[in-house]
This record gives structure tokens, sequence and C-alpha cells, in this order.
């Protein structure tokens, strides 16, 4: 099942959803009003997505499983790109499962555990955000996220 | 001259069985291509080469031709914001009620204001499923959907479930991800009621689940057996001037979820 909008696409492998949006933050929305350019974010899941959900994904780790994982990928501005915060190139695909904590975790929820990083990819500057259901089973679930993270496209866009 | 005979009538007699096998492996194929929807019959008023259409005006013919416990879809498609969308129904832990509506028909109106908080078993999630937005007005559904709902529009999915018009419900059983139910009904509680008498509470209740999760829906089976539905008055008590209190309450709009936690 493909999933594709805004210049990202995923593969998505059995079990996975996903749902690519333009950034619905307050702080979007006024930039929008202005006339400025909305970054997308997208999200994809092992578990049903629901409607209502933040960018960093409130509103839907709550009602992840201990088996399940989330991984929201969010645009920057394009002045942002190559800048020291975004200086790794290229999505890391492969995540080290030391890394997760559940100090990462823009919601705290006990047993959960997180991860950030950030990159620039086709020129455009992304933030990393993933979610595992379970700190203790962090080996399993990060490969879980590779392989979804293995099959995403992120293209050139003007 | 014995032996040449012997030998034909033994080829002749593998040929047979060699036929009789391709003849069977051929009329599988047939089947799988059936079911997943090739060959899909048309109306003989419709001219060669036109698209047969779904009915969006509430009128909605009884399905023909379909397999019981055929193979569901998944729904790609995109939102009434122009989000990208991708809803997996097969090969999931939950049952998916998708809900294919549309924004003209009057019927579909009911089920529109019913889906906001709708009442389904545990273990199901149901999806509003729309035309594309080339058929059908994103601000129009945009309009019409309650904010918590998932909508995605998808004229793949109505072609891929053969969907003959709105409202149409189809019940997909995620483990196998296959149809265990489909129709159309007036209004959701009707749909609650064919589901929970159709079999829907049944394939749940083959899952493991607690003993108050099985008393209620056996509750419900008798319940529903003698005629009462949900929000019928006569479960609510009745104070001593014949008052019962309302059926439902409003939800507190302080407890709705947050829709965005701002910058890293």
């Amino acid at each position: 099942m493909e999933l594709s909008g805004y210049g990202l696409t995923a593969d998505l492998p059995p079990g996975w959803e996903g749902a690519i949006t333009l950034d619905r933050g307050e702080e979007a929305s006024a930039l929008a009003e202005v006339g400025g350019v909305v970054r997308p974010v997208a999200h994809l899941a092992s578990f049903p997505l629901p409607a209502e959900r933040g960018d960093f994904g409130s509103g839907a780790v709550e009602l992840m499983r201990t088996e399940d994982v989330f991984v929201a990928l969010l645009e920057y501005g394009r002045e942002e790109a190559d800048t020291p915060l975004f200086s790794r190139q290229g999505i890391p695909r492969r995540l080290d499962p030391r890394l997760f904590s559940g100090r990462s975790l823009q919601r705290a929820i006990r047993g959960q555990a997180g991860l950030q990083a950030f990159f620039t990819e086709a020129g455009r500057a992304f933030c990393l955000y993933v979610v595992l259901g379970d700190d203790d089973d962090a080996h399993l679930l990060a490969r879980r996220v590779g392989q979804v993270l293995a099959t995403v496209r992120i293209e050139v866009t003007t | 001259m014995t032996v040449v005979v012997a030998t034909l009538v033994v080829v002749v007699l593998l040929l047979s069985v060699l036929v009789a096998g391709l003849l069977r492996s051929h009329a599988a194929i047939l089947r799988q291509l059936h079911e997943l929807g090739a060959g899909v019959h048309q109306d003989p008023g419709v001219p060669a080469g036109a698209t047969q259409q779904p009915r969006t005006d509430g009128t909605v013919p009884a399905p023909q031709d379909l397999p019981e416990g055929r193979r569901a879809v998944d729904v790609v498609g995109v939102g009434p914001r122009g989000e990208a969308l991708a809803v997996r129904t097969m090969g999931v832990d939950h049952d998916t009620l998708l809900v294919f509506l549309s924004t003209g028909c009057t019927t579909c109106s009911r089920f529109w204001s019913d889906l906001g908080a709708p009442e389904v078993p545990a273990g199901t999630r149901v999806v509003v499923v729309t035309r594309d937005p080339t058929e059908e007005s994103p601000s129009a559904v945009l309009d019409s959907a309650p904010v918590a709902a998932t909508v995605v529009m998808s004229s793949q999915a109505w072609e891929g479930l053969r969907v003959p018009g709105s409202p149409f419900v189809v019940h997909v059983h995620g483990p196998t991800g296959r149809v265990l139910g489909e129709g159309t009904a007036a209004s959701w509680e009707q749909v609650l009621e064919l589901f929970l008498r159709a079999g829907g509470d049944a394939a749940l209740g083959s899952r493991e689940v607690g003993p108050d999760v099985r008393r209620e829906r056996e509750l419900d089976r008798v319940l529903l057996d003698a005629g009462i539905a949900p929000g019928d008055p006569s479960l609510y008590a009745h104070d001593d001037e014949g008052r019962s209190p309302p059926a439902s309450r409003t939800d507190d709009p302080a407890e709705a979820p947050t829709r965005g936690e701002g910058s890293p």
C-alpha cells in the first residue's frame, strides 16, 4: 500500500498505515493566513491513526499498545536545510535502539521510548520523531521502524 | 500390436489427466479474478465502455453476485483537507466498518450526524469513505463530517468493493481481510442492530475477551432480540414524577485531544 503526497512517499509494509497532512498547528495556521508556505507532516503507524492528532502524535501515542510503533516526519522551512541542526544528510534508515529514551518523548507515557533525529534530504529539512510502544523491546521495535523507513522516499519540491 | 495399443491408451489417459488439471487451474484463476472484481457485471442498458456509477441519491440496490467472504481492500485516498491517507483494513487485529456516504443523499445525512461518536463493538474501527474530490465536494464533506471521524475520499475503494450506492456499510474482518457482512440501512442505529444480529458480535466473540465483555455482549443480544435498541427509554431509570434522564450527554469540550504540540 503506497502513501504519497507533498513530495513524500512510503510503501507501507503489512500492518502499517499512514497520513501526510499539512502542519495544522496554530503557528502554521497563522502563517498560512498571511500567505506563508505550510510544510507537510507524515505520520506512519502500526496501529489505527485517529483523525485528531498533533504533529508529534498526541492523540495517537496514547492509543499505542506495547508492540506498536509511531513515526512522524516533519518538514521545516527550506532555509533550515543544511544548517548545523539539520547537517546530517539523508533520512536515517537504521535506528540504534540504545538511543531511544523516555526523555525524548514529546508526550511522556510510562513504558514508551522516543527518538528525534534531524536531517536534510533533497534540499529539505526534516525532523524524524519515533515512538516505541515498549522501551524494553527497543531492539525488535526499532527494526520494525527500520522496515518502514527503508521505503520512504523524499523528492525535490519547489 | 498389443504393446502399441496399450502404450497409446496410457498416453491418452495421461493427456486426459493433464487436460483435466489445466481446466481445474483455469477455473480457479477465473474464480480468483472474479473475486478481485474483474469482469464486473454491467447493466444491459449501459453502453459498452461507459462506466457504471454507484448511486449516491440514497437509493441503493441490493448487491448482486458477490461471493461470500470475499477479500476486502485497504483504503487509499485523500482527506477533505487534501491530506494523503492510507488506511489499513486487512491483516490487522481490529475489524473495520467502512461506511460509504455522500453529501448529496438525504438518507446519508442521519449517518453523518450519528458518526460523531458512533457506538461500535470493542475492537472495531469506523471509517467513512466518499467518492474522490472530482466527484464529491471536499468542502461539503468537511461541513458534514464530525471532527473526530476518519474520512477518506476514495473512489478506488468504492470500485474495489463494488459498492452499489450510498449509504452502504461493509464490515471487514481485520485478521483475515475478508468481508464479514455488507448492506444498507436507514440509520447508524440500524447498522449496529444488524451488525450485532448478523454475527459481527459472534466474530468478535471468537477472540480472547474478558468475562465482563462477554456478559455485556450477551445482554446486548438479549435486549436487541426483545426489540430494545440503544437509547430506548426503558433502559433508563425514572424518577418519582416519571421523568427519565437524557439518553446522551454532551462531552466536555475541554477534554478533547489537542491538535498541535509546537516545535521541538
